[in-house]
């Protein structure tokens, strides 16, 4: 392998907030290209989120020689945030090879997240990538890796459900209210009390398509400056049982010590309203929400600890689901490894090909000077066939070169004797080699008097 | 055999690995199957379609005296709602009714052969394609309609008793979906089943050789009317909806089911 990958970084588990504040990239100004001018790397690609920064570059120097590419990613990667090296070093880990591969698509597939399966991570490398390739520092390898590692992502979200239930209260809520009503088109949504987790899901709400929005609220002034934040329609918290008949959705959190809705009003509200569904989330704690009201029909009423609830068992549920999505992760990791050994073997199949050309076009031109007058149309359909007739031959080479690599283990040795075999490094047989070489009848090619016509006379 | 003949073959075919690539599909969480499933049921509409109009090219008039069409055409209908509804609701999931239902009646129908039915003699014919067109498209409805019920009354359980919605209940759609089925049922079904009676009784007073008499069946028709009829009102009038039109069509259509069970033994005796 000529090309060696290398990924270091820092993330919320190994770093606290602060540290990753000194070291975010955010901020700093052509960095990449600064990184490739200063580091032995050939591509760079940096991604820097609240939750993590990590620097994955591509460079000619092996883990094992003499060149540190990755003390020398760290060391200019301190030196731009102002930081110490050494402070990097204490919070970074590494990856090289084919871990790296597989901590990239762990990362794509929002397995590595501080919430497990949030959808916001391959939006940020979406971001990084383009930043890359924006600034000409990604080139083929990141490239692919980069494709490889969305589609990775993609496949771990529909073959998984990694990311398909709710891990937040306000979601959570949103999710329930969802398989309640369908869709949000026409809904209104209530906010009794105007507590910070009640705007919160309230937001999740208006997002998710809700239309209209009532503030109740004890302090009218607060329910304006919310309902000014929101876009909606602040209200006396007196007037909240008269409205209420008007909400699909209430969300509660009052400090009341007592309830502020009861079954029997709501019972009135429903005959008013039809009977159309009615949806209460009270996350206040003592309750606002009368626990019976869930007792009537068409009535559904989710308390704070109904919905962390639901949120621990989809928390479950992703942890478990994470296995298979692991999995998906090392089986693309493996396929990435294959493509990387066709890489390997790139130079020799362009360099096989060029020789069979260079074969070809040298022999043709000695015929074209044996047959003296020759038109142009002659001479270009020669050309073809002979080139022609030197790709056939070498394509059943390639194509076992090719499915050898592929091979655990085999890429050198097979990369190394095929180059041998067609002599395509011009090694000359050097003159203490065994008699028994020398004597062979292979010569270096540079010996071969390849003018002579009649050494190679048809 | 000729193509002809392996018709209803193909059609059995296409509905029954449709509904059971559906079922599978919804177990496993794979759209791509239910796609496969709804592409079925799509093909196997189109080829019941023609084997109908095969029947009544090849057979004319004589087809409408076996019981074979009527068993056909019920299915047949069924299957066409369903595929208006997926359409309307942009939901699939009322395949995992309509197509094991329409694959039943479908097979009865090939079974049903031997049953024969008195044709009406000159003009009254018109009000006995109304009486058994409507109530074939009635009773499709509520078939459909019994489907989405059980399925809103699952669901509604569940989100009442905070369990755990699972991946199968979280694909499945919204119960504002199910009681939507619920309302075009009723909407639809009560005034055409209304037509299906009250055609009936017309052609009883326009023939002459025929005289009306109170009979079980008729008792029971009766019956599943005076439901469907308060069911009606309750739901559109009075705003119902929910777990007490859910049970309420289930009901209407079980008493339906039955009635439909003594006519063909009424009509085979």
């Amino acid at each position: 392998m000529n090309k060696y990958i290398y990924l270091t970084g820092l993330n919320h588990r190994t770093a606290d907030v602060e540290i990753r504040e000194r070291y975010a990239l955010t901020n700093v100004e052509n960095f990449e290209p600064g990184l490739l001018a200063e580091c032995p790397v050939h591509e760079v690609m940096a991604l820097s989120t609240c939750n993590r920064v990590e620097l994955l570059c591509v460079s000619g120097h092996a883990p094992q020689s003499e060149v540190d590419v990755l003390s020398a990613m760290r060391d200019y990667w301190a030196r731009r945030c102002g930081g110490d090296s050494s402070e990097v070093q204490a919070h970074t880990y590494n990856h090289q090879g084919l871990d790296a591969v597989e901590h990239l698509f762990t990362v794509a597939s929002s397995l590595d997240s501080l919430v497990m399966g949030e959808p916001q991570i391959l939006g940020q490398l979406k971001d990084a990538y383009r930043n890359a390739v924006g600034c000409g520092t990604a080139k083929v390898i990141i490239n692919r890796l980069l494709h490889k590692s969305f589609s990775v992502a993609k496949r771990v979200r529909t073959e998984t459900a990694v990311a398909s239930s709710a891990v937040s209260i306000s979601f959570a809520a949103v999710e329930l209210a969802r398989k309640i009503f369908g869709n949000f088109n026409g809904k209104t949504a209530m906010l009794v009390g105007a507590g910070e987790m009640a705007e919160l899901a309230a937001t999740h709400l208006l997002r998710n398509g809700v239309e209209h929005l009532i503030i109740a609220n004890r302090t009218l002034a607060r329910a304006k400056t919310l309902a000014a934040t929101l876009g909606g329609e602040p209200i006396p918290i007196e007037n909240m049982q008269d409205r209420l008949s008007e909400a699909d959705i209430v969300i509660s959190s009052t400090g009341s010590p007592t309830a502020v809705i009861r079954a029997r009003d709501v019972q009135s509200v429903l005959k008013k309203r039809k009977h159309r569904p009615m949806f209460f989330i009270d996350i206040a704690v003592p309750r606002d929400i009368d626990p019976d009201v869930n007792g009537l029909d068409n009535v559904y009423l989710y308390d704070i600890d109904d919905l962390k609830e639901v949120v621990e068992e989809n928390m479950a549920q992703r942890q478990d689901e994470a296995v298979k999505a692991r999995a998906l992760v090392s089986e693309e990791t493996r396929a990435f490894s294959q493509w990387l050994k066709t890489l390997d073997l790139q130079p020799t199949i362009v360099d096989l090909l060029g020789r069979g050309e260079e074969v070809a076009r040298r022999e043709l031109a000695r015929t074209l000077r044996r047959l003296g007058d020759v038109d142009e149309e002659t001479k270009k359909a020669l050309e073809t066939l002979v080139l022609s007739v030197s790709h056939k031959i070498l394509h059943e080479p390639v194509c076992y070169l090719k499915r050898r690599t592929r091979e655990e283990g085999m890429a050198d040795r097979v990369i190394d004797s095929a180059r041998r075999f067609f002599n395509l490094d011009n090694d000359c047989i050097p003159p203490d080699a065994h008699p028994e070489r020398r004597t062979d009848s292979c010569e270096c090619r540079e010996d071969l008097d390849l003018s002579s016509p009649e050494e190679f006379d048809h | 055999m000729e193509s002809f003949e392996l018709l209803p073959l193909a059609v059995i075919g296409f509905y029954f690995l449709g509904a059971l690539l559906f079922f599978i599909g919804l177990m496993a969480d794979n759209e791509r199957l239910s796609s496969v499933a709804g592409g079925l049921a799509i093909g196997g509409f189109a080829l019941h379609s023609l084997d109908l109009c095969l029947m009544l090219v090849f057979y004319g008039k004589a087809a409408l005296l076996g019981g074979s069409f009527y068993f056909s055409f019920v299915g047949w209908t069924l299957l066409a709602i369903h595929l208006f509804l997926r359409w309307r609701l942009k939901s699939s999931f009322l395949s995992l009714i309509a197509l094991p239902l329409g694959l039943l009646l479908y097979t009865s129908s090939l079974g049903a052969a031997g049953l024969t039915i008195k044709i009406p003699p000159r003009f009254t014919a018109l009000f006995f394609g109304l009486h058994v067109g409507s109530l074939a498209v009635a009773l499709a409805l509520l078939a459909l309609a019994s489907g989405a019920a059980f399925a809103w009354l699952h669901l509604n359980q569940k989100i009442k008793s905070k369990a755990v919605l699972g991946s199968m209940n979280m694909s499945m759609p919204s119960l504002d979906v199910f009681d939507r089925v619920n309302q075009w049922a009723v909407a639809l079904g009560f005034p055409l089943y209304t037509l299906g009676i009250f055609s009936l009784a017309i052609w009883y007073w326009i023939d002459p050789e025929k005289t009306f008499s109170w009979d079980a069946m008729k008792f029971t028709s009766l019956g599943v009317w005076l439901l469907f009829a308060v069911l009606f009102h309750q739901r559109l009038i009075m705003g119902w909806r929910g777990r007490k039109t859910a049970w309420m069509v289930i009901w209407v259509f079980l008493f339906m089911v039955v009635s439909l069970i003594h006519h063909t033994i009424t009509f085979k005796s």
